[in-house]
């Protein structure tokens, strides 16, 4: 076993706290039944993700998809929609890279009050959003490309590359995002 | 529930802030955070690559994106919606459409200036209302910063702000055509700002030009409308196409000679004289005053713009 140097201090002030007296420590008490009826389902959910998308290449190996270290293969993952019966598509190409974030929450709220008065008007429930702050993006591309045939392995395959965009380290995205029905249910 | 009406799903974002960009590269060359936007090749086959230093979304007073804070966007009376509407209410017969919208623009008597930082309720038709002492409003500024390499030569930072931007009445719908069996679209941007800047500072920010300002920026962009709807496609070469067709030509003897409507078939002259009028389907872009440092050049205005025929087509530069 490594021992370090402080490993003795540590352990002493963690003693110190919990001797220290709590003055927010309550007592447990039981809930009566009426009490309990009162209780609904509260709280919600608390997510972190790391989400990575052929980092190192997707399973499909042929003439056109390989390895991310293979220069001749594109590595990425490919997303292609039609916009006309027969006509050509549109594509998200090469999507590839890692994103994760902390602190994604997802409850229900009740607002009532603040948005500059609308609350007190709007006092509904809301589906909230929470968002994590910062994402940290490694390495995340992707490309915006119109192609005439939805597989790269067709024959006759003809892609024209609008744009590819490339993203690295921390965005900041803060705030909640609120989910609600309208009109008039 | 017969009378249970189509309820879109509302979108508000609280406490909202954006902030991404391109950090100088330390003593290693190596960089903690990269925004680029390439694959854009230049007419002599060189690289293009768009570098974004900063791109945000702030609250009102972020001194163009010095000092960042939170705003709200949309409201919860009126908020951003996505929604499938009855085409039967919006000129689209017998069609369900998509449509994504900003909060709605509302009666002049309701609504905030869409220019004024301290407007109160009833002078005019913005929904989304300017900050105060204290509350935060719902207005945003926004702004990007960023340079341009074509091959090895990189331009200037060129930056570009928009301070207490409002997109109020914006949309985009979304439906199917039968007879092309096609996806069609409309699209509306209204966009209006007490201040929009462009100014260009040297690669390490010691040096900027002057500041070109267009203050109580207007601008209202009808792309498409009902009877001559955005078409989208892909050529068979591989190539985006966005269209918006022409208007349909009177057949002969439909309009009379002298334009008049006595003259002329009655339907045939009220449907264009109702598309010649109707002003949802033209742009505007209005300027309060355009100045370059301490020089005013007073200010511009360019108003029924009707689009009556659009091709663009991108066309890859390598074949």
């Amino acid at each position: 076993m490594i021992r370090h140097p402080g490993t003795a201090k540590y352990g002493l002030a963690l003693a110190m706290l919990i001797a220290l007296p709590s003055p927010v420590r309550a007592e447990l008490a039981s809930l009566g039944d009426q009490a309990l009826s009162d209780v609904s389902g509260q709280g919600g959910i608390y997510l972190s993700g790391d989400v990575s998308i052929n980092e190192m290449g997707g399973p499909v190996e042929n003439s056109h998809f390989g390895r991310c270290d293979d220069a001749t293969r594109k590595c990425g993952a490919r997303f292609a929609w039609r916009l006309k019966e027969t006509g050509g598509w549109m594509v998200l190409d090469d999507i590839r890279g890692n994103f994760s974030f902390e602190g994604l929450t997802l409850r229900v709220r009740h607002v009532d009050s603040g948005f500059g008065g609308d609350g007190e008007l709007f006092n509904r429930d809301v589906l909230e959003l929470g968002l994590p702050n910062t994402v940290r993006f490694n390495d995340v591309r992707f490309k915006i490309a119109a192609s005439n045939t939805a597989r790269p392995t067709d024959p006759g395959f003809l892609q024209t590359d609008i744009f590819s965009v490339e993203m690295r380290g921390e965005v900041v995205m803060e705030g909640n995002l609120l989910v609600f029905p309208t009109g008039n249910p | 529930m017969a009378r249970i009406d189509g309820a879109g799903l509302g979108l508000v974002f609280e406490n909202f802030k954006f902030s991404h960009g391109t950090d100088q590269p330390d003593a290693n060359g190596e960089q903690a955070r990269i925004f680029r936007i390439s694959g854009i090749k230049s007419t002599d086959g060189r690289d293009v690559d768009i570098t974004v230093n900063h791109l945000y979304i702030s609250g009102t007073g972020s001194n163009y994106g010095e000092n960042l804070s939170p705003v709200n966007l949309g409201r919860l009376a009126n908020p951003w919606e996505i929604d499938v509407v009855d085409g039967n209410t919006i000129g689209v017969p017998d069609k369900a459409v998509l449509q994504f919208s900003a909060p709605s623009q509302v009666a002049a008597a309701e609504g905030y200036d869409c220019f004024g930082a301290s407007a109160s309720a009833g002078t005019g038709t913005c929904s989304s209302r300017p900050a105060t002492a204290d509350y935060i409003g719902e207005r945003a500024d926004v702004g990007i910063q960023m340079n341009v390499a074509v091959g090895d030569d990189r331009s200037a930072n060129i930056n570009i702000h928009a301070k207490s931007a409002v997109i109020d009445g914006s949309y985009l719908r979304l439906w199917g055509d039968n007879n092309r069996h096609q996806m069609v679209g409309q699209f509306k941007l209204n966009f209006y700002s007490p201040e929009v800047s462009i100014n260009a500072c040297a690669q390490d920010g010691s040096s900027c030009g002057s500041r070109i300002i267009l203050s109580n920026f207007a601008l209202e962009l009808a792309l498409g409308n009902e009877l001559q709807p955005m078409l989208f496609d892909v050529d068979g070469s591989g190539n985006f196409v966005v269209e918006i067709a022409a208007i349909r030509q009177p057949a002969s003897g439909e309009i009379g000679a002298d334009g008049l409507r006595s003259s002329s078939n009655a339907e045939t002259w009220d449907f264009y004289n109702s598309y010649y009028t109707n002003p949802d389907y033209r742009s505007n872009l209005s300027i309060g005053n355009f100045s370059v440092a301490d020089r005013d050049f007073g200010s511009a205005r360019v108003q029924g713009m009707l689009i009556q025929h659009l091709n663009i087509q991108t066309k890859d530069l390598a074949q």
